[in-house]
């Protein structure tokens, strides 16, 4: 008799007969986000399981709200589904482990009638080993791993929190991020510091960053290299965001593009520097509300002057996107500082850092 | 071929709290309203409590509004709907 070393999965299994029959199982219990699923076999499961050191009870964490308890193989059952490899998997946690911190406000991010999705964004060396692309199509379908990555938040989202349409997830429209947003940052075509280490991961380290995020909108400005230029035409597309969709501060990332990088590079300037001038030039006053039809929410406080970002360090800067073109892209927060982005460490335990109680 | 697939779902979950008896009527009751404090909320529980005053007999009527309508009910509230027979919460946009 050969005794396993591997301790057994808890998840209830299903015989189906085929590939195709293991489609129509996961559609009819409302387990997929509509697309085909690889069916979560335990041997697949199970691998990622040991990639990531996991027992299939280990607790990755306890989203805060509805107090429910996620697992380490449910959460791997989700990401195989998605099309994530053992190599993913480790990322898969560590995003959630962001999503189920606090302040990051898990419940009502997915149940709001905002619509958002979880942007993600990759940095450290786990980048290249697991071969995301940080350049062509960043924000689309650059490649598999940040792909599958963002799809296995999603799936998770649907079949451990109950995240599905007219459920708990009440989208009066969402958008196209809520299938996959992941993007890794170009980290070896710049001369700026990771986001994770301007979030104050150690360099070197590998994390991601999780934020509730609307639908990317896209800028162009192929027209001067003076980075205040530049950089005004993103500040612009803030406050068009603040007047047209929600005034309040939050989280706001930009991607900008090799083409636009280079030349605010080349002028010296960093993210911080980035950072400050945005900061001071996305903002509105309380009356601009009255041009976009919204004047019954002015009342006598039109003066009033509300900032996209409650300080320099709340603009998320991410160097990504293919070489040419000059392209650049503003990620708004769901709703102001409701939420807030939360940058892991992967491989690390978050609860266990000092001062979590 | 036959695949042993694995059930995704949270089998785990924790069972949420059970809603309490439903009161015989409102007459003479204290109905509390949570409001997640967006505008539309207001004239919606102003008509709702001219409705339980005027048709069911209604004693009193508890507004409370959330202080982030994306979240929980704050502690206080929660804590206040001990001393109400019915509560009115949910989305009003």
């Amino acid at each position: 008799m050969q005794l396993s070393l591997k301790p057994a999965l808890l998840a209830k299994i299903y015989e189906v007969e085929d590939f195709a029959a293991a489609q129509e199982l996961y559609h009819s219990k409302g387990w997929t986000d509509g697309l085909p699923v690889v069916p979560p076999t335990e041997a697949a499961v199970a691998a990622c399981l040991e990639w990531a050191g996991m027992p299939p009870d280990q607790l990755i964490g306890i989203e805060p709200v509805r107090a429910q308890p996620i697992s380490a193989e449910k959460l791997a059952i989700n990401a195989v589904m998605a099309g994530c490899l053992p190599m993913h998997f480790p990322v898969v946690v560590a995003a959630w482990q962001g999503m189920m911190q606090e302040e990051f406000l898990l419940h009502g991010v997915t149940a709001s009638t905002g619509g958002c999705a979880i942007f993600v964004i990759l940095n450290g060396p786990i980048r290249r080993e697991i071969g995301a692309n940080p350049t062509f199509n960043a924000l689309g379908n650059s490649d598999r791993a940040t792909a599958v990555i963002g799809r296995a938040l999603r799936l998770a989202l649907i079949n451990l929190m109950d995240v599905r349409p007219g459920g708990i997830d009440r989208s009066t429209l969402g958008h196209p991020g809520k299938f996959s947003y992941c993007v890794a940052e170009d980290e070896e075509d710049t001369t700026w510091e990771p986001l994770s280490v301007v979030r104050g991961i150690p360099s070197g380290a590998s994390a991601v960053t999780v934020m509730a995020a609307m639908a990317p909108r896209q800028i162009m400005n192929e027209w001067t290299r003076e980075p205040k230029e530049i950089l005004e035409t993103f500040a612009a597309e803030m406050r068009a965001n603040q007047r047209h969709y929600s005034i309040h501060g939050g989280n706001y990332a930009i991607v900008i593009a090799k083409q636009l990088r280079d030349h605010i590079e080349a002028a010296g300037w960093t993210k911080r520097d980035i950072a400050e001038f945005i900061y001071e030039r996305a903002r509105v006053r309380r009356s601009e509300w009255a041009d976009v039809g919204k004047g019954a929410v002015v009342r006598d406080r039109g003066e009033s002057v509300y900032t996209a970002l409650a300080g320099p360090d709340h603009l998320l800067v991410v160097a990504a996107g293919g070489p040419a073109g000059g392209f650049g892209a503003v990620v708004p927060p769901w709703l102001g500082d409701k939420t807030k982005a939360v940058t892991v460490a992967i491989g690390a335990c978050v609860d266990c850092a000092p001062g979590k109680g | 071929m036959t695949l042993r697939v694995l059930d995704p779902t949270n089998e785990a979950r924790t069972v949420g709290g059970q809603p309490a008896a439903r009161p015989a009527s409102l007459r003479g009751k204290t109905v509390g309203f949570i409001s997640n404090g967006k505008e539309g909320t207001k004239g919606y529980f102003a008509h709702l409590e001219r409705l339980l005053r005027t048709e069911l007999g209604v004693a009193n009527v508890a507004w409370c509004t959330k202080s982030n309508y994306s979240a929980p009910a704050d502690a206080h509230i929660v804590d206040e709907i001990k001393h109400w027979h019915a509560v009115v919460a949910g989305v009003g946009d």
